[in-house]
């Protein structure tokens, strides 16, 4: 599976996080969603980790032999989507 | 079987400081946490160490020894854990807060403090975009005020330290202290991954500490309080210092002498305002602080209260987005002092936890007055008021 995720390949488009640095953030001790965001960022841009998640899931797994359903995901936290401070102030979106 | 001279619980920002200053010692430790490095309530805070929320005395003394050894670490370290001496405002809304800082002010001044009042005019200088009708403020320089990746500092602390052969056992459940029959002195932990030797055992575990501390047969006085701040996209810098307001300090020590002019919302959720960039250019803004149990969940009404008094403060934020918003929990003290220290009833066991909002300023000094306990060294200055023994009776 790791053959798939070559080193220079894009992961996180938020924050421009390659597989490369995922798996060194997996080899510093990350064993989940959660522990490769903190230390390399994958899942902490605009999209809150909508579009790499899976795949970090799936690096996860690759690199350490772990079943998918242990790897766990990001702690879901509002907003849904982003709002400005405006609108959240207000309670109002238009 | 493994054994080791200390075994360190908590790999929070206390615990991975402790440990580290251990093995510069030359002590063999096991660092221990039942997940993940800084996994707790030290990912899930904001990222500063400051002088000027300290209350004169222990309080600032420490926080003052912890930053001078933050800029000492960012030059040693070679794992970057984003030290910013970024320089911090407190800012007044009115005329009773502006003469209250002053007091603050000259009293931590006359204690050997770099910090001073700055006016509306110097304050709508330094920061262009908050609300111009503020009287201004407390200004510490970068010597006083800096942030730091909270998680980041856990990290180098333990990359620095398995240089010096730490051991860690991360996703390792604690079962059991081991004591001795005869004289309850300590002799290892049982865990999920075996039995780990050692005849000291420092209890970092925070919030969590009391659970600990009952393995041992120990009460420790600590609460968990919530604490929540808000994310905002990526943006150009509004703002250059941390920034909070002097109401801060009031919240902090649940002590609100000053009726603020605060809608209900604002004044039921106790928040009070701050904001700071962060190295990737989000801003953090909070903050509310409550006691919820360890429910971390993050309350809709509590975030609408932060960002209506964040807009009193930076009107610019009305257009900015929030991305995310989360909550923790912070070790609280009925005192508002961390217990570091060792424990008379329970020879070899020690206690470093109860920090509250403070673990991040404080893990620097913290890991270096727990490891001169540990070695029977005289600490750097009196930390008598930190002793668990406080408690008794």
């Amino acid at each position: 599976m790791s053959e798939y995720f070559s080193d220079d390949m894009l992961v996180c488009r938020c924050e421009e996080i390659t597989a490369g640095e995922i798996k060194r953030a997996i080899a510093e001790g990350a064993r989940d969603v959660t522990g490769v965001k903190r230390r390399v960022r994958a899942g902490m841009g605009l999209c809150q980790g909508r579009t790499c998640e899976k795949l970090v899931q799936q690096i996860l797994c690759a690199e350490l032999g772990l079943a998918p359903d242990s790897v766990g995901h990001s702690s879901a936290r509002p907003p849904v989507r982003p709002l400005t401070f405006g609108e959240l102030a207000e309670g109002v979106v238009e | 079987m493994d054994a080791f001279d200390v075994a360190v619980i908590g790999a929070g920002a206390i615990g991975t400081s402790v440990a580290y200053h251990l093995c510069e010692k030359g002590l063999s430790v096991a660092l221990i946490d039942r997940g993940d490095i800084a996994c707790g309530s030290s990912s899930h805070c904001d990222a500063v160490a400051l002088i000027c929320d300290k209350q004169p005395g222990i309080d600032t003394v420490m926080g003052q020894a912890s930053i001078d050894l933050y800029g000492e670490l960012s030059k040693r370290f070679e794992y970057d854990f984003e030290y910013d001496p970024k320089g911090c405002l407190y800012v007044c809304e009115t005329d009773a807060e502006y003469e209250a800082a002053e007091k603050y002010v000259s009293e931590q001044v006359a204690n050997g403090c770099d910090m001073r009042m700055a006016g509306n005019e110097e304050l709508c200088e330094m920061e262009p975009y908050i609300a111009k009708d503020l009287k201004g403020g407390i200004y510490t320089p970068g010597t006083g005020a800096i942030a730091v990746s909270p998680y980041k500092v856990c990290y180098a602390f333990v990359e620095e330290a398995k240089k010096l052969n730490l051991r860690v056992y991360t996703y390792c459940k604690i079962r059991k202290i081991l004591l001795n029959e005869k004289t309850n002195a300590v002799e290892g932990i049982e865990t999920d991954q075996g039995i780990i030797r050692s005849n000291k055992v420092i209890n970092c575990a925070g919030a969590w500490a009391p659970d600990v501390g009952e393995m041992a047969g120990l009460e420790i006085p600590i609460q968990p309080r919530k604490g929540m701040n808000l994310v905002s996209e990526q943006t150009e810098r509004i703002c250059f210092h941390k920034i909070l307001e002097f109401g801060y300090m009031m919240s902090k020590f649940d002590n609100i002498n000053f009726k603020r002019n605060v809608s209900p919302l604002v004044e039921e959720y106790n928040v009070a305002f701050n904001i700071e960039y962060t190295k990737a250019n989000n801003l953090l803004v909070g903050g509310y602080r409550g006691f919820r149990g360890f429910d971390i969940r993050s309350e809709i009404e509590a975030m609408k209260a932060i960002s209506e008094r964040a807009l009193r403060f930076f009107p610019c934020l009305k257009d900015i987005k929030c991305i995310r918003s989360y909550a923790g929990v912070r070790p609280f003290v009925k005192d508002h002092l961390p217990i570091v220290s060792d424990v008379d009833s329970v020879p070899g066991f020690y206690i470093a936890a109860g920090h509250e909002g403070d673990g991040i300023c404080f893990s620097p000094i913290t890991g270096k007055l727990m490891a001169q306990i540990v070695t029977g060294e005289e600490t750097d200055f009196d930390i008598s008021r930190l002793d668990y023994a406080r408690f008794a009776g």
